[in-house]
């Protein structure tokens, strides 16, 4: 009755007509960022976090977050049409979804794109519901142990996902870490490593590092080479897909939907890792393994299913723990916090209309974008033909301004450069920028846990140890980490790519 | 000498400064972490994993990554300018005002980075200017600085 009760009110919350505009805006926002090539969720978020410091707080983490499910849809539409992924999590989508364009059939696949995500989407919302509560009454039996030890273990599960070799994505957590180090010690109240610059005593701003290093570095990339886009000229039609072709697709979807779910529920795993997983899953069960990557449904199907349950499934640690499991949810918890909410597992009890605002606003989402998506498909793929010197330069401009309004300081406009340009050698010398990220949010958190467990402890670390919940997860990120030195298992690790 | 080899290299010179950048803050004892405790924990990390990379890179055959340079083969100058122009945007925001600097940064990158027609140039940063001003300045009162002339 009280699920009955909460959700209830969460609908009515997403119904009202500024809650709903805003998702409006959100969803069709992130559709635009995943159809735009070298403008990633994380990149769309930073720039409009401080836009959204004069709306309400459900409006703020309802429009973000639409932004993010959002560019799930959209990014196939580019891979499909371009060979260019409009988002990490679409790049395996690419290897069929092409195909079939170039065959003609580019319209089943991006219908297929569509209902899967739709499906995939609904499906893990409905998890949500069901599992974000019940994490949460869990996670009020953690102390400051166990949340250490479960930070950890998602900076170790994203630095065993990169690509590479681990001890660059080690590197760029400690890194990471450091630089959240940065500013007022809440403890001693000391200014640490502030260069005596007054706005760095706040710390350094989430915003315009995400910022220069996903969306200066991604156009400095961009422009030093020549991006050309062959859009596949061909009439798009048959958006809803024939039977067989549902026949072929339906397993995948609600397969991808599984692994997405499950793999967005991992701090540090999320939507690429679901989208390669669905895919080598599909491959491995299909009686015809070698029609993948000469334009398979199911290889368009199970990926794009999988990296939208991957999204709605990194709504559970951040909403029920306050842990965000990727950059773009670690935006959404920067947001929260700015609007005076503390994430954690009292988020629910102290502010449902939060939770289940958002839940809801994210099912009246789904059906937004099924909606909009298929009619507007003609619209993004003009879109697509805006030529790349005419539009980076727009890009910068909103990572310019979304970098000044944060505080009206040139500082930060100055750190987001500076990254940028850290961000430009990262990639081309393959460092992952998302472990540092992570551990730029998780920093304080971690911090003020270490120094809580240490106090408790009075120095010893085996406190980490002594507790049955602490130690098993420290012990699954040990495994982790351990993993690659096995000889078996050198080459093994897949690799997926720098993105949140 | 290989890519990783010399990255790894600075990244130990790195650690090292930053881990004696952070001995000026008290580290304290295990029983009470002090301000400096983790800034200097987590350069020592950072150190470590760089020597790892060190010692991985200069084990593996091909001494860890390409030895082609990474500027070779790609118009780097334009991803400098980009970045210069960037730059110089947050330093005459404060002096030239929000319109005047967002239509000159427009302005330049159009003509300089991928050189498109001067009447596009002059209109299209016109236009875009004149849009993020409605949009950010009347719409959303973002508050961009005001220049000398006081818009």
């Amino acid at each position: 009755m009280d699920f009955l009760h909460s959700a209830a009110m969460g609908f009515e919350l997403a119904f009202q007509p500024m809650n709903f505009l805003f998702c409006f805006i959100g969803v069709l926002l992130g559709t635009l960022v995943g159809v735009l090539p070298g403008l990633g969720p994380v990149a769309a978020m930073s720039l409009l976090l401080p836009v959204t410091f004069n709306i309400p707080p459900i409006a703020a983490i309802i429009v973000l977050s639409g932004i993010y499910y959002g560019s799930m849809y959209g990014g196939s539409t580019t891979s499909i049409l371009v060979n260019i992924p409009g988002e990490a999590a679409s790049v395996i989508t690419c290897l069929d979804g092409y195909q079939m364009a170039r065959q003609g059939r580019a319209g089943p696949a991006l219908g297929i794109a569509a209902f899967g995500s739709f499906i995939a989407g609904t499906l893990s919302i409905l998890g949500l519901m069901f599992l974000g509560p019940f994490l949460a009454a869990g996670a009020l039996k953690f102390g400051p142990p166990e949340y250490f030890s479960v930070m950890i273990l998602g900076m170790t599960v994203l630095t065993f996902l990169s690509s590479g070799p681990m001890w660059k994505a080690l590197l760029m957590a400690a890194f990471g870490l450091f630089l959240s180090t940065i500013g007022m010690d809440n403890v001693s109240g000391t200014a640490r490593l502030s260069m005596n610059i007054e706005e760095l005593i706040d710390g350094i701003g989430l915003v315009p590092v995400v910022m220069g290093l996903f969306g200066i570095s991604e156009v400095m990339l961009n422009v030093e080479s020549s991006l050309k886009r062959s859009i596949v000229e061909t009439k798009i039609t048959h958006l809803l897909p024939n039977l067989k072709e549902w026949g072929a697709s339906l397993g995948p979807i609600l397969r991808g939907t599984g692994i997405g779910f499950f793999l967005g529920i991992l701090p540090g795993a999320g939507a690429i890792i679901s989208s390669f997983a669905s895919y080598a899953v599909e491959k491995k069960l299909s009686r015809h393994p070698e029609k993948f990557g000469t334009g398979a449904i199911e290889g368009v199907a199970g990926p794009e299913s999988a990296n939208n349950a991957a999204s709605g499934g990194a709504f559970i640690p951040l909403l029920s723990l306050g842990i965000p499991s990727n950059a773009v949810t670690a935006l959404l918890l920067g947001a929260l916090i700015i609007h005076g909410i503390q994430p954690g597992p009292l988020l629910i009890s102290k502010h449902p209309e939060i939770f289940w605002g958002t839940v809801a606003s994210m099912y009246l989402g789904n059906i937004l974008l099924l909606v909009l998506n298929l009619p507007l498909i003609g619209i993004w793929v003009k879109v697509l033909k805006v030529p790349y010197p005419v539009l980076f330069p727009l890009i910068l401009l909103f990572c310019l301004i979304g970098a000044y309004s944060l505080n009206s300081s040139i500082i930060d406009i100055t750190i987001m450069n500076l990254f940028g340009l850290l961000g430009y050698f990262f990639r081309k010398l393959r460092y992952e920028a998302a472990p540092l990220v992570l551990a730029l949010v998780l920093g304080p958190m971690m911090e003020n846990s270490l120094r809580q467990s240490l106090l408790l402890s009075a120095g010893s670390p085996l406190i980490f140890l002594n507790r049955p919940i602490s130690a098993v997860i420290l012990i699954v990120a040990v495994l982790l980490l351990a993993f690659p030195l096995m000889p078996w298992f050198r080459g093994k690790r897949p690799a997926f790519g720098d993105s949140p | 000498m290989s890519q990783d080899r010399v990255s790894s290299g600075i990244w130990l010179l790195v650690s090292g400064t930053l881990a004696l950048a952070s001995l000026q803050y008290n580290l304290g004892t295990l029983s009470s972490p002090g301000s400096g405790f983790l800034p200097f924990l987590s350069a020592l990390a950072m150190g470590a994993f760089s020597l790892a990379g060190f010692i991985h890179a200069s084990v593996r055959k091909n001494g860890g990554g390409e030895g082609v340079p990474i500027l070779k083969g790609v118009r780097w100058e334009k991803a400098f300018i980009v970045l210069a122009s960037l730059f110089l945007y947050g330093w005459l925001l404060g002096v030239l005002g929000f319109v005047l600097c967002t239509f000159l940064f427009l302005a330049f990158l159009l003509r300089a980075v991928a050189p498109q027609k001067w009447a596009w140039v002059v209109g299209g940063s016109f236009l875009i200017t004149a849009a993020s001003y409605l949009v950010f300045e009347v719409l959303l009162k973002a508050q961009m600085p005001k220049g000398v002339w006081g818009f």
